[in-house]
This record gives C-alpha cells, structure tokens and sequence, in this order.
C-alpha cells in the first residue's frame, strides 16, 4: 500500500497526486502541516526524511523522498505503458535534465510563493527575477516546439513526467507575483497539461475548459 | 511621445498562432490588460481581462467554444457581444441582456491580431501590406519603453541602407516589418513580419529569435540604468451593483431592431425555418430560452423562441408554426414573408431562464415546442452538462430541427405518435420521483404543459422545479367585471369597466406600460399587488405564485373584489 505524506498546499506534493490520479493508483495520505506548524522539521518526520522535505512517499517498506525521484519510481513502477517515464536512454537525460528544471522552479517560483504568502524569508525580488529568466527559456523551448509538432517538453509524441514535474510552480506563480502574461507558449503547454486525462486540481490550480473536439 | 491611454492607433496585439481554440491568450495594450479567445467560429474576441462580478481574470477563464465561463464564480459572457448570459444562484437565474464587459476592436490580418483602445480610427493595413505573404516572427516580450524599443530597431539597420520609420513604433528593415507593441509605459512586445515564404522557415524564425534576444538583453541593460516612467494608469470600471445584482425579468419592449431574412425553408411538415440576420454586425446577447417579438407585415407582434446555441450572434433562428386555425400571425409569415425581405424584431426577453446548477435537466417539448428547448439543450451540451430532451411529435408530424438535434452529445429521444395516454405514462416514466436540484422544462401544446404539471406534482416535484412557457393563452377571458385600481406609485386611481383592461384603462390614463403578447402569457406587464385579491386569468404564473396573491398581468387579470392597489 502507497503512503503519501502529503501538504495540500504544495507543489511538490501535488505532483505526486496528480500523477498518482493519472495512473489510476490508489494510495492514503498522511498531512503534515508544513504550515504554520512545520512539521516536516519535527523529530518523527526526519526519521522518515532526514532532508526535512515533502513530499515523502512509502510504498510497503519502502520510504522514498524528493518528488522528481519519486515520480520516476511511480511511472517505472506503475505505469504499464512505459510513456510517462521511457527506457530510451536520451529521453531518459531529457526528463531528468527537465527535473532539475523543475528543481530550479521550486525554488525560484515557489520560493517567491514562500516569501509572500507563507512568510518565508526569501529575497523576493531575487526569486521573481529567477523564475522570470527560466520562464523565458521554457517559452522559447516550447514555442519552437510547436513549430516542430511538439507538445511537451521533452521530444516524445506524449507527456512524460518532466510536464508533471515542471507544472505546478508554473501555475502557482501568479502567488509568488509572478506573472504569466509574456510567455504565452508556456501558458498554451498548461492548457495541454491541464487537459490530460486523470487530470486532479489543487488550490490555485484549476482545470481548463474541453478541447475543441475534430471530427 | 508620451504613450497615451486613449491613443486611437491599431497596434497588433498577438499573433495568430497565439489563439488556438478553447484557450486564452493573455494581453496588454496601453496598461489595459486584455483577454484574447478565439470562439469555435473563428471571431476573435478582445475584452477586459476582468469578470464584472468580482474583478477575476477572465484569462484564467475557459473558452467554452461560444462562451467564456469565469472560473470563479461561473458568470458567462458570449463570443461577439461579451454579453453576460448567465449568472449562477441568481434569483431570477438569467441576468439583464445589459450587462455587457467591455469590448475592443479587434482585426486579424497578416498573421496578427491587431486592436486599439479605442474605435476612433478604422483599421488600416500598414503601408505595403498587401504587396506580400507574410509569416510572424516569434515575439519578443521587453521590459524597456517603446519608443527605445523601436528606436533600437531601427538603429539595426546597416550604415548604407536605413531603416524605414512607417511610423512611430513601426520599422521596416526589409525583409523584416518591425511592430512594437505598447504594453505599458515600460514593456512592450516586438513582433515581426516576415515578407514571402522562406525554404527554411524554421531557420530564419530561430535567426531572428536570436537575434531579438540580443536585443531585448541591451535593451534591458539600458533600461535598468535609466530611470523608469509611471506606468499608465487604465480605470477598470466595474458594473453597477443594482445591475450586477437584481436585473430585471422582464425588460420593457425597447427599439426594434431591423434583421433580414436570410433563409426560409421547411424544417417539418407545417413548420418552417427562419434565419433572421444582422444587417451590420451582430444581434444582442440572448439566453437560453429567451425569444423575439416579431413585428409582421399586417401590424400584428408575434413570441417565437430563438434556437441559437451560445455565442451564436448573426443571426436569429426561429421555427413557425402553419396552423390552419392561425388568427393571421404565423399565417403572414410562413406566406407573405421571403428570403430578402426585412423585418423588426424587439431585443430577446427571456421568461423561461435555463438554470446551470441542476443535478439532472430534463427538457421535454411537444411540436413546435422544440424551439426554446433546442437552445436550451445546445447550450447544455456546449457546457458539458448532462441534460436529457424528450421529443414528442404526433403522427405524420415530422421532427423540425432534426440535423440540429443530431450532432447533440446529450441523450436526445423522440417519442412519435403515442396516444394520450400512453403519452402521460411516458412522461411519468421520465420524470420519475423529484430529488434536489432536479429541474424540468417543459414546452409545447396547453394539454401536454397541464399533462406534466400534474404528473411533476403527484410525484413531488415542486412549483420551483417545473419550467414551463405559454406563448398563448387558450382561456376563455372573463372580463365582465368592474373595480378600481389604485397606482400607489403613481398616486391615481382609476376605474376598470367591464370589458376593459387594466393595462388599458392605465393607457387610457396616459401612463406608459410595456407590455407584449397582451394575453396573459408572456409576463411583459407584470405588475407588484400591494393590497386587494386578484382574480388571475393568465398562464404566466405558476399557481403558488398565483396564491401568493403577489403579482398580476394587468393584460388579462382583474379584481376579485371592487379594488386593488396595485405597485407602479
């Protein structure tokens, strides 16, 4: 049976959720309360992840940490198809080298979330600037993308776990005063990403309308 | 130049690709700050980027194809007009047609989309626009003024072939046409246009991309150094908050608006189709089954509901009826009126509102009864809502509006040539037991909207949860008393005879009422009852709106008594 030690508020977290939701995997959550109360820093949680971060995820005996290596361990483990996290060996550098992307948007974008809407002593102006820059790059990456027939991240013909991963401090950037308005490919990427089916919402993160079915 | 919130100037705004279907774009222009959809039809809408209800963006809204659903509080607005159509829990459930968001001009050419703060000056095509095939460069979003930004552009240029200035912010450096798009006092967007069809156009769109982000770098650079204008200050008017919270029912009869007949054709036996267009632009919002007034050539008005699914707003689709016993009206249309010929319709007016919260909606017609639920069930299914419509058409009448009813996601059923009684068992069977947030609307023949009342309440459905329309009004009128009216607004009184009507015997009096079908049953001159009890004639309301004693249609509808005072 699948564990998640779960904030509902976070990002990191919800990508868990939200590939677990697309996989058809059942699991329990446990909350922490990562706020106010910082509980991920209490002495029980890091006997789980001395790291003292979320997401924690156990599967059996198993205890797993860090949501970009977990998602990994849940598409190798439970997706039958084998698209969401492919054995091809270049694919696999493109995905991992988009989870260290992600890695960046964590703590750039969420970390500007942090500093504005839980308190968190970061420099904001710092962090805006941060994700601005690698917004700009993903723009640019996915606009000629679909000047390629691209959809996603990385070059396969479906999404993988890097669109997972880069997703939601994306979305959840307008709360970290992060605006979306000059990178209009990206916003399209979150259309496609928000149409996948399985799909599941968290606060700031809402569903996008039906695609435009073609006959 | 200062940049000037009012300047009149078409600037492009976003590029074509930026607005695939269901999605919306996010812009700027002149501080105001847009939310661009493309709707299934192909229009491209330039609106505010704010909901009127509370201020939300609407490009975190969906593109429903014909409508953009605010995604907080679900308040719709449609393609073409941004007329609000829907307002979820309101008390009336359909919102005034009034409430309108603000709109910009908006043409698509060359590849962009190009609009203006305001509609002062026409689009015009920059100069030699129409001398190539264009292909738009990826923009360049930069945080520097505009005028810098189009002066570095030009700055560009080689020593021995200047650029070309068309105008302030647009510069020609063959074979590329520069736009600097205002944002604000300190962004702007450079997008680019690409004279003829590269082989490698994938090639020279990276060239330039690389090229633009040296660019946007010095330019940021620079702009870092120099001290930073004010940003434009754009007001965003909010709508009034009696409109935005208890719109009037019924809107009094306005101007009639000219629409041409754009197609007659026969959708059934005896009944026809009639496109009714536009003449310039488009017709007002409307709401799922509201109707027109139809003003016909021999001087008589008569209701028919509009077919249109959401955001459909050039033309009006109505179904008439041939009867043989017609009085004259649907007689006159279906054979004096042709394809070309002009006639006045009122603005829509909506009695039958179509709420969007239902657990389970269920539309039920009979004949030409189809017509506002047809409108209905399209908007229901563009919604992704579940709704069922059952169809019920005698022998050797034929379904009207079927290839529309076809292409409908919803379960649609048909029920032809059932006798009466097999026909209200049916209707029992399909109405089942009532639970919460059920909703029937019901719509065709006097005998089949009793048939589904009393079979809605023997099995508990309440008053507020049947929806039903008369367009007439089959009862006998009893005009045979006399009484007095008091106008406690008015502050007159006034006496009613028999064989008069109040609505008659207040015109007399020189007071100006609205008022349509003038038999009880479209609710135009409904009228508040202060004292006295009312001696309801009409089909417009329902009975327990009928016992509240709180209203009446001062068209059909008298005193019981020798007096009511009546609130207008």
């Amino acid at each position: 049976m699948i564990t998640l030690y779960d904030f509902e508020l976070s990002g990191n977290c919800y990508k868990l959720r939200l590939l677990m939701s697309i996989l058809g995997v059942s699991y329990d959550i446990v909350p922490v309360d990562f706020f106010p109360g910082r509980e991920h820093k209490s002495d029980w949680f890091l006997c789980l992840n001395p790291f003292g971060q979320l997401p924690v995820l156990t599967d059996g005996d198993l205890v797993l940490s860090d949501s970009g290596a977990i998602l990994a361990y849940l598409a190798k483990k439970y997706d039958p198809t084998g698209q969401w996290f492919p054995d091809d060996p270049s694919v696999t550098a493109e995905i991992l080298r988009w989870h260290a992307v992600a890695d960046d948007i964590t703590s750039t974008s969420s970390a500007a979330r942090l500093a504005l809407g839980y308190d968190y002593n970061f420099d904001v102006e710092a962090t805006q600037k941060g994700a601005h820059r690698i917004f700009r790059i993903m723009d640019e990456h996915l606009w000629f993308g679909e000047r390629d027939g691209r959809d996603w991240l990385c070059s396969p013909a479906h999404p993988t776990t890097a669109d997972i991963a880069c997703f939601p401090y994306v979305m959840l950037s307008e709360e970290g005063g992060i605006s979306r308005q000059d990178y209009p490919a990206l916003r399209r990427w979150t259309d496609r990403v928000r149409r996948i089916p399985g799909f599941v919402v968290m606060s700031g993160i809402f569903p996008a309308g039906k695609a435009l079915e073609t006959a | 130049m200062p940049l000037s919130l009012t300047d009149p100037h078409w600037y492009p705004i976003a590029s074509s690709d930026d607005l695939p279907f269901r999605h919306v774009y996010q812009g700027q222009l002149l501080g105001r700050e847009l939310a661009v959809w493309r709707a299934d039809d192909g229009n491209v809408n330039v609106w505010e980027n704010r909901c009127l209800h509370r201020g939300v963006r609407l490009s975190i809204g969906i593109n429903e194809g014909q409508e953009l659903k605010c995604q907080y509080h679900g308040w719709r607005y449609a393609n073409r007009s941004a007329g609000c159509t829907y307002i979820p829990a309101h008390p009336a459930d359909a919102p005034a047609r009034r409430i309108e968001n603000r709109k910009y001009p908006v043409r698509e050419a060359f590849g962009l989309v190009w609009s203006a703060a305001n509609a002062e000056l026409p689009f015009a095509p920059f100069p030699g626009a129409e001398a190539a095939d264009w292909i738009a460069l990826r923009p360049m979003p930069v945080n520097a003024a505009p005028e810098d930004v189009a002066a570095a552009l030009a700055r560009l240029a080689p020593d021995d072939q200047p650029a070309e200035m068309l105008s302030e912010l647009v510069v020609r450096l063959a074979p590329v046409t520069w736009f600097v798009q205002p944002v604000d006092s300190t962004r702007a967007v450079i997008r680019g246009l690409h004279a003829g069809r590269p082989e490698a156009p994938l090639t020279v769109l990276r060239h330039y991309n690389e090229m633009l982000t040296r660019l946007r770098d010095r330019l940021e650079r620079a702009a870092a150094r120099k001290p930073q204008p004010a940003p434009l200050q754009p007001v965003f008017e909010q709508v009034s908050v009696d409109l935005a919270t208890m719109p009037d029912i019924a809107v009094p009869r306005g101007n009639t608006i000219p629409v041409v007949v754009k197609r007659k054709w026969q959708s059934a036996d005896a009944i026809m189709g009639f496109e009714l267009a536009a003449r310039d632009g488009h017709l007002p919002t409307f709401q799922p089954g509201a109707h027109i007034d139809v003003h016909l050539p021999n001087g008589m008005t008569r209701q028919y509901s509009i077919t249109n699914g959401p955001g459909e707003l050039l033309s009006y689709v109505i179904g008439v009826k041939q009867e043989s016993t017609s009085t004259g009206g649907s007689q006159v249309l279906v054979e004096r009126v042709r394809e070309g010929d002009v006639l006045a319709i009122s603005e829509p007016r909506n009695n039958f509102p179509l709420r969007r919260d239902a657990t389970r909606t269920v539309l039920i017609a009979g004949g030409i009864g189809i017509t506002p639920l047809l409108s209905m069930a399209r908007f229901l299914d563009k919604s992704g809502l579940p709704y069922e419509l059952h169809y019920f058409t005698r022998l050797g009448e034929q379904v009207a509006f079927r290839s529309e009813l076809e292409v409908l996601h919803g379960r649609v059923e048909f029920h032809t040539g059932l006798p009466r009684e097999a026909s209200s068992a049916r209707i029992a069977e399909i109405l089942g037991e009532y639970s919460f947030a059920q909703h029937v609307y019901v719509c065709g023949p006097a005998s089949m909207l009793e048939t589904v009342r009393a079979t809605a309440a023997a099995r508990n459905w309440p008053d507020e949860a049947v929806h039903f329309e008369y367009f007439k009004n089959d009862k006998i009128i009893d005009n045979s008393t006399a009484f007095d009216v008091e106008l406690a607004r008015s502050a007159m009184t006034l006496h009613v005879p028999a064989g008069k009507t109040i609505l008659e015997a207040m015109r007399q009096a020189g007071l100006s009422v609205p008022s349509s079908c003038e038999q009880g049953a479209c609710g135009t001159c409904l009228c508040g009852v202060i004292e006295g009890e009312v001696d309801h004639q009409d089909v417009y309301l329902n009975e327990s709106e009928k016992r509240a004693n709180t209203a009446i249609l001062t068209c059909v509808s008298r005193a019981k008594g020798d007096r009511l005072v009546l609130d207008i």
